[in-house]
């Protein structure tokens, strides 16, 4: 499962990645810019049955900078996560050109996605209400979720939920792929 | 007066779908695999039983006929395919891959593609399907014959 990554620069698209994939062992408190698209492999068993998704997933850079760049490995994706900033209200509005951007490359297909609000640890500093962007995920057929990649808080929750809504679509294609003959 | 004896040509080649796991052939790689959706199927010569892939494309599945055979008509059965690239190796291992045939598949809503590829006769011991890209996230392939001779001499 081809899964894309977008978001703002420093809403911590790339600590979430990180920690997921290193099972929490990696909090990088320092920032250092992604440059272009990082890949990363991590397998999800899907509750309830015997099988599990392989994520592939593309951490790509926030900065428009190496947009153009991006824009030819975001080519097909499965899998959406747009991540924003819960202290940030631009990285927030963001979000819809983000999204935009990304239903471009899928050719009409429908595409599994979540919504991330990250940084929830900074209580005081908040700037987007939770009820605001789940209704904004709902309308734009989202799901939503918010994390803490400090604190370790719902860091697989985005990318279970990702799992799930793959093999879910997969097993209404097999049924379709049944009635065909 | 003389005689020759012609034995029946059907006697000695044999036109046939040649792509059966009845005649021999088998699947020797595949890129995708859902125990339930294995890629036997596409050889099992039955169009209800299917591969599914199961990811990213591109995706492939090799046939290894392990004979020389003569094809000179391909076809297959699949659904939402949309780039298809078909190749053929005449090699004793799977190496050296020449380009048959490449095209855009029509999108058929609710129905099986059903795509007959009529080529100048050639010669192959494998076959390699490459599904470059697809109308959704999954594909499935029902059947893929290869009409031609196997020389029974
Ligand atoms: N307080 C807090 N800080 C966080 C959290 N997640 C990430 N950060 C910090 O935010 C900064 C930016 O995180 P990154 O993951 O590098 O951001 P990014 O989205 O990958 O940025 P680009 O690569 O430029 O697109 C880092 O200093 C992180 O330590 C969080 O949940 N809480
Ligand atoms: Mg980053």
């Amino acid at each position: 499962c081809k899964c894309s990554h977008a978001g703002d620069s420093a809403v911590g698209k790339t600590a979430l990645t990180q920690m997921f994939c290193s099972d929490g062992a990696h909090f990088q408190k320092n920032y250092t810019l992604t440059t272009g698209v990082e890949l990363l492999v991590k397998t999800v068993s899907v509750p309830e049955t015997s099988d599990s998704v392989e994520l592939f997933i593309f951490d790509s850079a926030g900065k428009e900078l190496f947009s153009e760049m991006m824009e030819k490995l975001w080519e097909q994706p499965n899998a959406l996560c747009i991540i924003y900033d819960v202290t940030n209200e631009q990285s927030f509005s963001n979000c819809a050109k983000w999204l935009e951007r990304l239903r471009a490359r899928t050719l009409g297909m429908h595409l599994p996605g979540v919504l991330v609000g990250n940084k929830t640890d900074l209580i005081g500093r908040r700037a987007v209400e939770q009820k605001r962007a789940e209704e904004w995920a709902e309308i734009q057929g989202l799901q939503y979720c918010e994390t803490s990649v400090k604190e370790m808080e719902n860091v697989e929750v985005p990318f279970h939920i990702l799992a799930n809504s793959f093999h879910q679509l997969y097993r209404e294609k097999v049924e379709t792929f049944h009635s065909l003959v | 007066m003389f005689l020759i004896i012609q034995p029946k040509l059907s006697e000695r080649m044999k036109s046939t779908d040649l792509c059966l796991s009845s005649e021999g052939t088998e699947v020797i790689l595949a890129t995708s695999s859902d125990e339930k959706y294995p890629p036997e199927n596409i050889i099992d010569g039955s169009s209800e039983t299917f591969w599914t892939t199961t990811g990213m494309f591109p995706q492939e599945f090799i046939i290894n006929f392990h004979k020389c055979v003569k094809i000179s008509k391909l076809t297959i059965q699949c659904y939402l395919v949309r780039s298809l690239r078909i190749e053929k190796s005449l090699s004793k291992d799977p190496v050296d891959f020449e380009e048959c045939v490449e095209k855009d598949l029509q999108y058929t809503e609710g129905a099986l593609q059903t795509e007959e590829f009529s080529l100048p006769e050639f010669q192959a011991t494998y076959l390699r399907f490459i599904i470059k890209s697809a109308f959704d996230h999954f594909v499935s392939v029902h059947t893929v014959m290869a009409e031609g001779l196997v020389d029974n001499i």
